[in-house]
């Protein structure tokens, strides 16, 4: 560590090299700021602050999966529909059992992440093995998955009067005076940020996403990793699912997890246009999914209408792009 | 030295005029002086090597004539006129092209289409006209005597033919001027030989060219006219009557001569290592032979030989069609890297960019990826000790001689020499006891290459067994104790001693008979 920190001195300070890495957190501290003046008795506020984690918890759920299997250098599209999965059939489960211990609940819950990790390794082994590529492979999937939860389904929601109270309250309840959502996203992302930093697993998932032919000559195998990356992916989505399910208190076959797929995505990418430009990293999606978080509560307590978190939303990851790519032509 | 340069073009005895002169370039970066005072004349007809160590200055150089940097001071004179670019198609206009060291052609496209390339495609009723594409297309290959149909696909031509389309297409532009950049480093000997014919051919018919090169061999071969750079100033220019190879490789590395002998002592000890039999693959055939311990045994071919073949076969890269392979008396199922790597083979391959070096990672994670397993906490979750990783590579790095500001310092931040320490120093701590090395040496600098020599040597005294591949006859002399000659898939000679020369490789490798010589 000390030998990054003198080499890091040694170097002359680099405008462009410090926006590449600091210029997203520099802009989530400007737009704090604006807002807190905008509207100081509103947005600025311990109970406000929450409500933005809780908002962004079932996004930075499912992101922070994403941003695993994006590091071996792959792509998931199935996401959105894996977070329907999740959602419909944790409460479907639940409602046929009919019963509100707390066993129960959890026994259903991994039941569910478990069929969402098959489903991943289903991926993972349709990619690797046979190398059809990531985009076709997921975006097929997700139309299975789609058309699986509409056939069981027959298209009807599962009432919030069908589901136990347990279940809602990992949704809605806190604990302490955090919201169990945020609680279960810190949660994830330590986890997560210690498997892809800190493990073996991890830092070979980088060797792959870095040099695929490199990892493989140091005896890495892809195969191994494409599984274990795509079935995180999937569970992260069908768990960030059931947590939008418990807490709209009901089991939607549809329209759930398509919000929440585009910005997983542009939750990723600012992330790795953060800290470590050019790197996918749980810390860069967290602060990429707190952004999205703040602009859209920021602007609606300020009152703007809804088009202009949009657009604001586009023009920073554009510009986050924009920042990493200039810091990669410097670095060539 | 550099008052010699001066003079020597100054007085200009050759009735050729110059084409290209540089004068008093200077370019500096933040922080350091890339090039000073720099001069440089190349004359009508000329081939005119640039020679130096990787950071002496001649890729800023050639950046500067051509428009890709704006020079601090000096200037470039064509034909005696000043000029100055500030795009590479400035440069185009006046008669210089480059020729990079990846020819700029795209793959999927015909040869036709790569000679248009950035051009507006002669058209009939609207629609591109592709008779008179493929019809002006011939006409440019017939002018560099280019033997190749013009509807071909880039992607199926061989490097020579790559070469000397990316020429041909700088001839068409009108260029007089070409800058080859390291234009043979995928080019096996005999497509050397190929392009400089072709080479020559053009600078008789008064085309020029600058042509930078790591390969001093060639560079005696080719060049008419010989300019050394060295830590961006003049370290010297020779003509053809003066070249004199000890004073050349002086002029490259200054005071610190690296006078690279035959190699002289050996490690090998009787004690078996690996034992190879039968081995076959795609086209390897019948490969058989033993390596000691401590000993270096080349494998030498032209490509597709089944040379380099070999090597991907013992490191499980490729799966083996027959034969066996033991390690120290146990047979060894190399049926992928993995299984190679746990059998204690390590592999340094040919292409350090794609197939050796993790980019955007630190020396610290490049040097530690397979062996990840020795710096482990607990076996279930495999929590690496970042201490002990820390520990552990920095002895590595410190062993490997790399130079370095840290080792949590970015790969692609070192110069290719180090880089190749990097890799070669991976497989110290994986325990790997037989190397496969398969040109550890390219594109590497002359003083980078001395080092990675002694690191072999050393690697040989402390008991490891290797097998070595180059595309550079020489460092067989250099490196190795005996050298196995492969062609057309089968192992038809092994060299040793006093039987082991340039010549016989070269003649072995191209099916010939060693008979006539030795008699």
């Amino acid at each position: 560590m000390t030998s990054s920190d003198s080499a890091k001195a040694a170097t002359p300070f680099n405008l462009m090299g410090f926006l590449a890495r600091y210029g997203t957190i520099l802009s989530l501290v400007i737009l704090i700021i604006v807002f807190s003046i905008g509207r100081p008795e509103v947005f600025p506020t311990l109970r406000n602050m929450f409500n933005v984690l809780n908002q962004v918890s079932i996004l930075g759920i499912i992101a922070i999966g994403l941003t695993v299997c994006m590091v071996v250098g792959l792509f998931d599209l199935s996401i959105g529909a894996m977070a329907t999965f999740g959602g419909y059939f944790a409460a479907r489960f639940l409602a046929e059992i009919g019963s509100d211990s707390v066993l129960v609940v959890a026994g259903v819950m991994i039941l569910v992440l478990v069929l969402a990790m098959l489903i991943g390794m289903l991926n993972g082994a349709l990619i690797a093995r046979l190398g059809i590529s990531p985009i076709v492979e997921t975006l097929a999937m997700s139309f299975i998955v789609t058309g699986l939860i509409l056939g069981v389904s027959g298209s009807r929601t599962v009432n919030p009067s069908e589901i136990t109270m347990t279940f809602q309250w990992i949704g809605q309840g806190r604990v302490m005076g955090i919201p169990n959502a945020v609680l279960i996203l810190a949660a994830t992302a330590f986890v997560l940020w210690l498997f892809l930093e800190h493990t073996q697993s991890g830092r070979n998932m980088y060797a792959l996403g870095g040099n695929k032919e490199a990892a493989r000559l140091s005896g890495i195998s892809f195969t191994k990793y494409a599984l274990m990356g795509m079935a995180i992916a999937a569970a992260c989505a069908a768990l960030g699912g059931m947590v939008a399910g418990a807490n709209l208190g009901s089991g939607r076959p549809q329209g759930v997890g398509e919000t929440y797929l585009l910005n997983a995505f542009v939750a990723v990418f600012i992330g790795a246009s953060t800290l470590k430009p050019g790197k996918f990293h749980v810390l860069g999606t967290c602060i990429g999914v707190l952004l999205i978080g703040v602009i859209n509560n920021g602007l609606s307590t300020l009152g703007v209408p809804t088009f202009w978190q949009y657009i604001v939303q586009g023009t920073i990851l554009i510009l986050a792009l924009i920042s990493a790519s200039a810091n990669s032509v410097r670095r060539a | 030295m550099t008052g010699t340069a001066m003079s020597d073009s100054e007085t200009g005895i050759s009735l050729a005029g110059p084409v290209l002169r540089v004068r008093g370039m200077r370019k500096e970066f933040p922080g350091t002086l890339a090039l000073d005072d720099v001069a440089l004349t190349v004359r009508r007809g000329e081939i005119h090597a640039l020679l130096g160590e990787n950071g002496a200055g001649k890729s800023t150089l050639i950046k500067c004539i051509c428009g890709a940097y704006a020079p601090t001071a000096g200037e470039v004179l064509v034909d005696g006129r000043p000029v100055s670019f500030s795009t590479p198609r400035g440069a185009v206009e006046a008669g210089i092209a480059v020729v990079h060291q990846h020819y700029n052609l795209v793959p999927s496209l015909s040869v036709a289409e790569n000679l248009w390339l950035g051009e507006a495609l002669p058209r009939r009723l609207g629609l591109v006209d592709w008779a008179a594409v493929h019809a002006r297309a011939r006409q440019v290959l017939d002018r560099v005597g280019l033997d190749i149909p013009t509807d071909a696909d880039v992607s199926t031509l061989r490097p020579d033919q790559l070469a000397m389309i990316s020429i041909a297409k700088a001839v068409s532009g009108d260029a007089r001027i070409i800058i080859l950049d390291e234009p043979t480093n995928a080019l096996l000997p005999h497509e050397v030989d190929r392009l400089f014919e072709q080479m020559r051919g053009l600078a008789t018919g008064g085309h020029s060219f600058l042509y930078v090169s790591h390969r001093l061999a060639e560079v005696f071969e080719i060049a008419n006219r010989v300019t050394v750079l060295r830590d961006g100033r003049n370290a010297g220019e020779f003509g053809r009557d003066g070249l004199d190879r000890r004073a050349v490789v002086d002029a490259i590395v200054g005071k610190r001569a690296a006078q690279v002998g035959r190699k002289s002592r050996t490690h090998a000890s009787a004690q078996t290592m690996m034992q190879v039999r039968n081995l076959s693959g795609p086209v390897s055939q019948d490969v058989s032979f033993t390596l000691h311990t401590g000993e270096i045994v080349g494998v030498a071919g032209l490509p597709g030989s089944g040379a380099e073949e070999t090597l991907n076969l013992l490191f499980g890269r490729l799966r083996r069609r027959a034969g066996t392979v033991t390690v120290a008396d146990r047979p060894v199922d190399l049926r992928d890297p993995a299984a190679a790597i746990a059998a204690g083979i390590a592999l340094v391959p040919a292409d350090r960019l794609t197939e050796s070096m993790f980019h955007a990672e630190t020396i610290r994670a490049n040097i530690s990826m397979p062996s990840l397993s020795k710096y482990l906490r607990d076996p279930l979750l495999k929590l690496i000790n970042r201490g002990a990783e820390v520990a552990g590579i920095s002895e590595v790095a410190t062993r490997m001689r790399v130079r370095m500001p840290g080792i949590e310092t970015h790969v692609d931040d070192l110069s290719g020499g180090n880089q190749q320490k990097v890799v070669l120093g991976r497989w110290l701590s994986t325990g790997a006891r037989i190397f496969l090395l398969n040109a550890p040496t390219a594109a590497v600098d002359v003083g980078a290459k001395a080092e990675i020599y002694d690191l072999i040597q050393e690697l040989a005294a402390s008991g490891a067994g290797i097998v070595f591949a180059s595309t550079e006859l020489e460092e067989y002399l250099v490196v190795c104790d005996r050298v196995l000659v492969f062609f057309q898939g089968r192992v038809v000679g092994e060299l040793a001693g006093d039987s082991l020369t340039e010549g016989n490789i070269m003649t072995l490798a191209a099916g010939g008979d060693l008979s006539d010589d030795q008699q």
